[in-house]
């Protein structure tokens, strides 16, 4: 799988670099600025990039722009943004095609290399990967409003991991029971929410998260 | 008659005096104040002499009147030696009602101190005593500090020192004098010589010349030594034209010379003499009035600007006294957050990894639960950093300006927000940043204490003026005097400038306004 890495922190590129060699990735290219990010994603046209929202000349979100910018000009392609900080309003520009493709991460995550790695092969899927903290703040906005409200704790906990983009697999594993247990959660919380059922696990996470974020 | 006034004033000030004196515990203290005292309340026996004299000499009042005097000095050296002024002055007053009484025709004889006064003839040199008696009563009213002194002094330091404004009150009085004299010449009968106009026309002219002069003099002392010091120019070159070319000007009055009134016309040198005077005077204020016009901003308006600049200068010294604060106390915040925060969990993990690499070649497993352990508090620390460092300066203000900034607050605000933002360019980033943090304790507000159900943001730009409006339906009460949030605000926006404006009756809504005067920039354009 062809990965570009853009980030302007030496070390930290050439970590990511050597960490998702470990795995089998193969890195097409690293860059350490916007510009030349935009040229790498269009030319290279990786699986999946990892982009580092702040990146020179300016050390704004010249990452995050070249990213959209590429994605509006190749629909799609998978992009998985790393930051330091997460922001609401970046991960509602990032889905704002419904296209796919996206992860928004912080940059701690890369710690536990499994769940990193898993995120980037589900971002180059297609699918899309949210930061548990994006969704914990999408949450708590609605805490004081119905639908949420209506939901059971656990059912709460499943939804959190749907909107991190998890599929039923990954969220049993975790929460520690049966797949079964987790669909049964998953259509009771569609239910709820008056969300059409959805087998297609990107579909699905696009859904949730365009209802928490309305 | 006369003399019963002048001796009604008399008693008038010793009554007064007698009464303030009764008032006032302290004595003179020591000898020499003492007999200094007496000695200048002995001119009292004169004065009463003088007065007795003048009223006639047979009067039984010369013993009265000197006995009064004596018992004064003998038992109130204080007291007769405030007396002195006053009868210096009632004397004077006396001396010039008797020449008034001469000049109307009046022949009796008096003895005006060594004036033996018997006919109109004498008058000069009854005035002229007057005007002695006059000054020197004034002078001791101010030198023995009696009643009237101070408001003497203050007319006088009004009048004479050049003060605040510039010119002294007397430079400017000579307006008066001037405006007389044109009065004069242009009054029924000696307009400038020409027999042009009527009695009536010629009294409103008068009024109305001596209302603009009164004005000037109040409100602009220079503006009016200057008109008087061109009026006195030209009114005694005009004496001069009339001096050499009489008689070919019809006769009228000018000043003290009596041109028109045949038996006695008064000679052309008097003419020549006023002329001259008014010229000297002229010549005298002319420099000291144009030195103001030449060096001087008009007087007011200096002052505004002066008070409006010393006030400038509080609210500054205030404003940056707050804002060094406000920044040596966030400083001290930081330092602490990252000594208790990120380097602690810093130290943990470098104790960790160590601990860790000890363990590794004989017990691997609890190695590795060490190493999980580091990676943990690394992950903490992160966490840490992050908060401070949006506290310090919330890292979506730097990527994307004001406006979206505010977006994202409004995202993360577990209410519904509208928001209404319409910013034409970027606003530059200190004043950015205390907008922000301003809607941002606004909407913390909101959220704890406000029980709103929806909140308004409002963000606009014009006439260099940035306005952020935040509107909540919630149950009002809030004081900017009462939470120290707000009186932060407050404070932060002081340094740029700005207000905070607060409108919570109880019960809601609550509108609260920032206005900070900036500038805006372009809009940012995108580096991709």
């Amino acid at each position: 799988m062809r990965v570009v890495i853009a980030e302007d922190l030496f070390l930290l590129r050439e970590g990511l670099a050597s960490l998702l060699k470990e795995h089998g990735f193969d890195i097409a290219g690293t860059v350490g600025d916007g510009p030349s990010l935009l040229r790498a994603l269009i030319e290279l046209r990786p699986d999946v990039a990892i982009v580092d929202v702040r990146l020179p000349p300016a050390h704004t979100d010249e990452g995050l722009r070249a990213a959209l910018e590429a994605r509006r000009q190749v629909p799609g392609l998978p992009v998985l943004i790393l930051s330091t900080h997460v922001e609401r309003l970046y991960a509602r520009e990032l889905l704002a095609d419904q296209a796919g493709g996206v992860g928004y991460l912080l940059k701690d995550r890369v710690f536990t290399d499994e769940q990193f790695t898993d995120a980037l092969r589900t971002v180059a899927r297609g699918g899309t990967v949210m930061d548990p903290e994006v969704v914990a703040k999408l949450l708590a906005r609605r805490a004081s409003q119905s639908p949420v409200t209506r939901l059971t704790d656990r059912e709460r906990e499943v939804l959190a991991l749907i909107a991190e983009g998890r599929s039923n697999g990954a969220i049993a594993q975790r929460l520690v029971v049966s797949d079964k247990a987790v669909s049964k959660h998953c259509t009771s919380i569609f239910a709820k929410l008056d969300l059409p059922p959805s087998g297609d696990d990107n579909r699905r996470v696009l859904a949730v998260l365009a209802h928490l974020d309305s | 008659m006369l003399f019963a006034i002048v001796l009604l004033l008399t008693i008038g000030c010793i009554v007064f005096v007698v009464v303030r004196e009764a008032k006032r515990t302290s004595r003179p203290d020591g000898l020499r104040g003492r007999i200094r005292d007496r000695g200048w309340g002995l001119l009292l026996l004169p004065i009463a002499m003088a007065a007795a004299v003048m009223a006639g000499g047979a009067h039984g009042l010369i013993p009265a009147e000197l006995g009064l005097a004596a018992l004064a000095i003998g038992f109130a050296p204080k007291l007769a030696a405030k007396l002195v002024p006053y009868g210096l002055l009632g004397l004077a007053i006396f001396g010039v009602m008797l020449a008034s009484t001469y000049n109307d025709g009046n022949t009796s004889q008096v003895q005006y101190l060594f004036v033996h006064a018997v006919s109109r003839g004498a008058t000069e040199l009854v005035l002229a005593e007057a005007a002695l008696l006059f000054v020197a009563g004034l002078w001791l009213l101010l030198r023995l500090d009696a009643p009237p002194a101070g408001l003497v002094r203050a007319l006088t330091a009004r009048w004479l020192g050049s003060g605040r404004r510039g010119i002294a009150g007397a430079q400017a009085l000579f307006l008066i004098p001037v405006a007389g004299l044109i009065m004069q010449l242009l009054g029924p009968g000696n307009w400038f010589g020409w027999q042009a106009i009527d009695g009536l026309d010629a009294a409103l002219m008068d009024l109305t010349l001596l209302g603009a002069a009164l004005v000037l003099i109040f409100r602009s002392r220079v503006w009016a030594a200057t008109l008087a010091a061109a009026g006195l120019l030209v009114l005694g070159a005009y004496g001069w034209v009339i001096a050499v070319f009489w008689p070919v000007v019809p006769g009228f009055e000018y000043g003290f010379a009596d041109l028109r009134n045949s038996p006695a016309p008064s000679p052309l040198w008097s003419v020549a003499l006023e002329g001259s005077i008014l010229l000297a005077a002229g010549l005298w204020l002319a420099p000291r009035a144009m030195r103001h016009h030449l060096t001087d901003l008009p007087d007011p308006e200096l002052a505004a600007r002066a008070r409006q600049l010393t006030q400038r200068v509080q609210t500054l010294t205030q404003t940056r006294h707050d804002a060094v604060d406000t920044a040596a106390a966030e400083l001290r915040r930081i330092e602490r957050d990252l000594h208790d925060g990120a380097q602690a969990r810093l130290v943990a993990l470098g104790m960790s990894l160590q601990a860790a690499q000890r363990l590794f070649p004989t017990n691997p497993e609890a190695a590795l639960a060490l190493v999980a352990e580091a990676k943990e508090s690394s992950s903490l620390a992160l966490t840490e950093l992050r908060d401070l460092v949006r506290g310090i300066y919330p890292p979506v203000l730097a990527d994307r300006g004001l406006a979206d900034a505010i977006r994202a607050l409004a995202l993360d605000t577990p209410l519904p927000v509208e928001l209404d933002l319409d910013l034409p360019g970027e606003v530059e980033l200190p004043v950015a940043s205390a907008v922000y943090f301003s809607v941002a304790e606004a909407l913390a507000n909101v959220t704890k204490h406000a029980g709103a159900r929806a909140v308004r943001i409002q963000l606009s730009y014009s006439s260099g003026m940035l306005r952020a409006q935040v509107t909540d339906d919630g149950a009002g009460g809030a004081d900017p005097a009462l939470g120290s949030g707000l009186a932060g605000v407050e404070r932060r926006l002081a340094t740029f400038d700005g207000i905070l404006a607060v409108s919570s009756p109880p019960g809601g809504p609550t509108i609260l306004v920032i206005e900070v005067p900036c500038a805006l920039s372009s809009p940012k354009i995108s580096s991709c």
